[in-house]
C-alpha cells in the first residue's frame, strides 16, 4: 500500500462525479419507459419487448379496416375482429426498447440534418479561427512591429471578457445586418478566437528563429512561413485548440439558442434535445437519452483519435 | 560574378553598437571565415550579408549590385545554420527540395493537390527531383532522402542542410558555425569534406567561427574579428606568421603567443634587463610588447635570454608544450619542443630559454605592431 492511496481514493472520487452523468444518459438510452421511471433494470435494462404507445394510437384499428380484414378472419363478430387487428398492430408496433430509443431519436426529429449543421458550424468555425489565428500568433511571436506588445496586451485582455457579457451587443449587430437564423450567425461571431492567438503564440515562441530564417533564406514569403513552416511544426499546438474549439461550439447551446429562432433546419445537435422536452404527456427519457449519446460520440471518437495524433506531433518536435 | 562588397556597415541594437563600420571585399570563389571570440559581431555581419538583418548604416554589394534594401529571399544566397534548421515535418529530399520549389516554381505550381494535376508542374518537380539527387550524391546521402530530420544523426542532418544550400547555385555560401554541434571526430571529417566541396564547386564561401583551427584549415583568407571591427584580413600564414595586431597574434595560434614585456634605453633593447640588441636605432616608444610564439623558442644551457622553472608539462605525443615561470617576475611562457628533449624538460627543473630576433613581433603598449621597428632589432643584432 503506498502512502498516496488517499490521492487516488480523491480522483476515483472524482471521476464517479464525473462520470455518473453519463453513465445514466448510456444506461437510459437502452432502457424502457418504465425501467427509467422505476429505476430498474441495471445498466441495459431487461430489453423486453415493449409496445410504442403512439405508434399503436396512431394506427388504431377504424371501421373501414373491419371491414377490409373481415374476408381474414370468417365467423368473427366485430369485436373480436377488432381485438385481432389490435393485436396485429401492437405486434407491429412491439420493439427492444434499446431499438425503439435510438430510431426514435433519428425518425422524430432530423437528427441527421442536426449532426450535419453541427459539423459545418465548428469545421467552420475552427477553420476560420485558425486562419486568422497562425497568422496573428506569427506576427506576435516572430516579427518585430510597432506595438507588438500592446497588441499582444489586447489579446491578454479580451481574453478576460466573457462571451455572455457581449452576447446582446453581438446579436443586436447580427439583427441589424439581417443575419439571424442564418448560417453566418453561429459562426461569424466565434472567427477570431484570441485564446486560439494566445495559445498559437505562445506554441510559437518555442520554434527556433533559425528555422524562420532558413525558410527566409530559401525565397519563402512571410505568408508561406505561416503555411508551409509554422502550420506544421504547431500540429500538436492546433489539435490542442481544436479541441478546446470544437467541444467548446458543438455543444453550445446558448448561442444557436439566441440567434437560431424560428428555422428549425439551422438546428444544431444541443438544440435537437429539445425536440424531446417533454410538454403535456410527460417527456421522452429514452430516446431523449439516446439523441444526447449520439450527439456526443463523435466528440469522443474524435477526441480519441486526436490524442494518437497528439503523441505523435509530440514527437515530430525534435528538431535540433 | 558574385564577388561581395561590403562598405562600412555598422550595426547598433538598441544603444549597444554590434558593428562599427566593417568593411570586406570577398572576390568570386573565395572562401572567408570570419573569426573571433563570441560577441564580436561575427554572426551579425553574416546575418546582414544574408539579409536577415538590416545595417544601420554601410551597404551590401553582391556582383556590382546593391543588395542593401533586398530581402533575404531575394539575394540568391545559401545559408547553413550551427543548428541546422531542417524543416522537422518534410523528409530529407524534401527538405532539400524547398528552395528550388520556392524558387522555380509559381504559387499555383505549389498548391498540394492541385499543383500535382498541372503538366508544367510535374516537368518541374521532374528537375527537382533529379537536382535533388545530385546534391544527394555529392554529399552521400542518397540512402537517407526518405527519412525524417528527426531520425538522422547530428552529422547526418549537417550534411542535409549542407545539401539545401548547395542544391541550388546561389551567388555565395554562409555558413554559420555549422561544425560546432558535431563531435571532434567529426568536425576534423567534416571540416575537410567542407574545404573540398569549396574547391569542387568554386563558389564563394564565407563561414564565421569562433575556432581558430577551422579557420586556419579551410580559407582561404581570414577575417579576424573583435569588438565590432576586423582586426586583419589576410591569408591564414600571413595571419599566423604576420599579425597587424596584438589581439589577432593572441587569438590565432594554440597555444597562445607569449607576449613578453621590452624596453628601450637609448639605443639598447632589453627584456627583463636582459640586452636583446644593443645598436638598437629605430624611433619607437620606450616601452614595447614583444610577442614570441611558443615554437620561437628553445631550451639552451649557454647565455640564455630567459630562466625560469618548468611548472606544467603538456605531451602531446608528437610535441611537448611546457610551461615555464620566469624566473624574472613569475609570469608564464609556453614552449614547444619536441619529443627528444622530454629527458631535459621535467616539473620543477630549471630551463633556460633562447629566441632569434627574427621571429619577435614587435607591438607597442596598445596592441599596433612596430614593423620598423623589429627590422631596426634584426639588423642591429645581426651587426653585434
Amino acid at each position: 500500500m503506498t502512502r498516496d492511496w488517499w490521492k487516488h481514493l480523491v480522483l476515483i472520487l472524482g471521476a464517479i462525479i464525473v462520470l455518473a452523468p453519463f453513465y445514466m444518459m448510456v444506461s437510459y438510452s437502452f432502457k424502457s419507459p418504465g425501467e427509467i421511471d422505476r429505476g430498474e433494470g441495471g445498466f441495459f435494462g431487461r430489453q423486453e419487448m415493449m409496445i410504442d404507445p403512439r405508434c399503436v394510437a396512431l394506427r388504431q384499428p377504424g371501421r373501414a379496416d373491419i371491414e377490409a380484414a373481415r374476408a381474414r378472419f370468417v365467423g368473427q363478430d366485430d369485436a373480436s375482429v377488432q381485438a385481432s387487428l389490435l393485436a396485429e398492430t401492437e405486434a407491429d408496433c412491439s420493439m427492444r426498447p434499446a431499438l425503439f430509443n435510438y430510431s426514435k431519436a433519428f425518425t422524430e426529429a432530423p437528427l441527421v440534418r442536426y449532426l450535419l449543421n453541427g459539423v459545418a458550424v465548428t469545421l467552420s468555425i475552427f477553420l476560420i479561427q485558425s486562419v486568422v489565428a497562425l497568422p496573428a500568433a506569427y506576427a506576435l511571436a516572430k516579427l518585430n512591429f510597432w506595438g507588438r506588445d500592446a497588441v499582444f496586451g489586447l489579446v491578454l485582455f479580451c481574453l478576460l471578457i466573457p462571451v455572455h457579457a457581449i452576447a446582446l451587443p453581438l446579436y443586436i449587430g447580427l439583427a441589424k445586418l439581417g443575419l439571424t437564423n442564418t448560417y453566418a450567425a453561429l459562426v461569424v461571431p466565434w472567427t477570431i478566437s484570441v485564446f486560439g492567438i494566445f495559445l498559437m503564440r505562445q506554441f510559437f515562441m518555442t520554434v527556433p528563429d533559425d528555422l524562420i530564417d532558413a525558410a527566409r533564406m530559401d525565397g519563402m514569403s512571410e505568408l508561406a512561413i505561416v503555411w508551409r513552416v509554422m502550420l506544421p511544426t504547431a500540429i500538436p499546438a492546433l489539435l490542442a485548440f481544436a479541441i478546446f474549439s470544437v467541444v467548446a461550439h458543438w455543444n453550445d447551446y446558448f448561442w444557436p439558442r439566441i440567434v437560431v429562432t424560428g428555422n428549425r433546419d439551422l438546428f444544431t445537435p444541443p438544440l435537437g434535445l429539445r425536440e424531446f422536452k417533454g410538454d403535456g404527456d410527460g417527456s421522452f427519457f429514452g430516446p431523449m437519452m439516446a439523441t444526447a449519446t449520439v450527439i456526443v460520440t463523435p466528440l469522443i471518437v474524435a477526441f480519441l483519435l486526436a490524442q494518437r495524433r497528439f503523441i505523435d506531433g509530440i514527437t515530430l518536435s525534435g528538431m535540433k | 560574378m558574385s564577388d561581395l562588397h561590403i562598405a562600412s556597415v555598422t550595426k547598433l541594437f538598441g544603444e549597444t553598437s554590434v558593428l562599427k563600420g566593417v568593411t570586406l571585399d570577398v572576390k568570386d570563389g573565395e572562401f572567408i571565415s570570419l573569426v573571433g571570440p563570441s560577441g564580436c559581431g561575427k554572426s551579425t555581419l553574416l546575418r546582414i550579408i544574408a539579409g536577415l538583418e538590416t545595417p544601420t548604416t554601410g551597404t551590401i554589394a553582391i556582383g556590382g549590385a546593391d543588395v542593401t534594401q533586398l530581402r533575404a529571399a531575394d539575394r540568391n544566397l545559401s545559408m547553413v545554420f550551427q543548428s541546422y534548421a531542417l524543416y522537422p515535418h518534410l523528409t530529407v529530399a524534401e527538405n532539400i527540395a524547398v528552395p528550388l520549389q520556392m524558387r522555380q516554381m509559381t504559387a499555383l505550381q505549389r498548391l498540394p493537390l492541385l499543383g500535382g494535376l498541372l503538366p508544367s508542374a510535374r516537368a518541374q518537380a521532374g528537375d527537382i527531383a533529379q537536382a535533388v539527387s545530385h546534391a544527394a550524391q555529392i554529399l552521400e546521402i542518397a540512402p537517407l532522402l526518405d527519412r525524417k530530420p528527426g531520425q538522422l544523426s547530428g552529422g547526418q542532418r549537417q550534411r542535409v542542410a549542407l545539401g539545401r544550400a548547395l542544391v541550388r547555385d546561389p551567388a555565395a555560401f554562409l555558413l554559420d558555425e555549422p561544425l560546432s554541434n558535431l563531435d571532434a571526430k567529426l568536425r576534423v571529417q567534416t571540416r575537410t569534406e567542407i574545404a573540398e566541396l569549396h574547391r569542387r564547386l568554386q563558389a564563394t564561401f564565407i563561414y564565421v567561427t569562433h575556432d581558430q583551427v577551422e579557420a586556419m584549415t579551410m580559407s582561404d583568407r581570414i577575417a579576424v574579428m573583435m569588438g565590432g571591427e576586423i582586426l586583419q584580413c589576410a591569408p591564414p600564414d600571413v595571419i599566423y606568421e604576420d599579425p597587424d595586431d596584438i589581439r589577432v597574434a593572441e587569438f590565432i595560434g594554440s597555444p597562445k603567443i607569449n607576449i613578453l614585456p621590452v624596453e628601450r634605453n637609448g639605443t639598447v633593447l632589453t627584456v627583463f634587463d636582459q640586452v636583446l640588441s644593443a645598436h638598437f636605432s629605430a624611433d619607437s616608444p620606450k616601452l614595447m610588447q614583444m610577442g614570441l610564439r611558443p615554437e620561437a623558442l628553445r631550451l639552451t644551457q649557454t647565455a640564455p635570454l630567459l630562466t625560469g622553472r618548468v611548472v606544467h608539462l603538456e605531451n602531446l605525443g608528437a610535441e611537448i608544450f611546457a610551461q615555464v615561470a620566469l624566473d624574472s617576475n613569475g609570469s608564464r611562457v609556453t614552449l614547444r619542443a619536441i619529443p627528444a628533449q622530454r629527458h631535459s624538460l621535467g616539473l620543477g627543473v630549471q630551463v633556460g630559454l633562447s629566441f632569434d630576433l627574427n621571429s619577435v613581433m614587435l607591438f607597442d603598449a596598445d596592441g599596433a605592431r612596430l614593423r620598423k621597428a623589429e627590422v631596426a632589432a634584426t639588423r642591429a643584432a645581426e651587426v653585434a
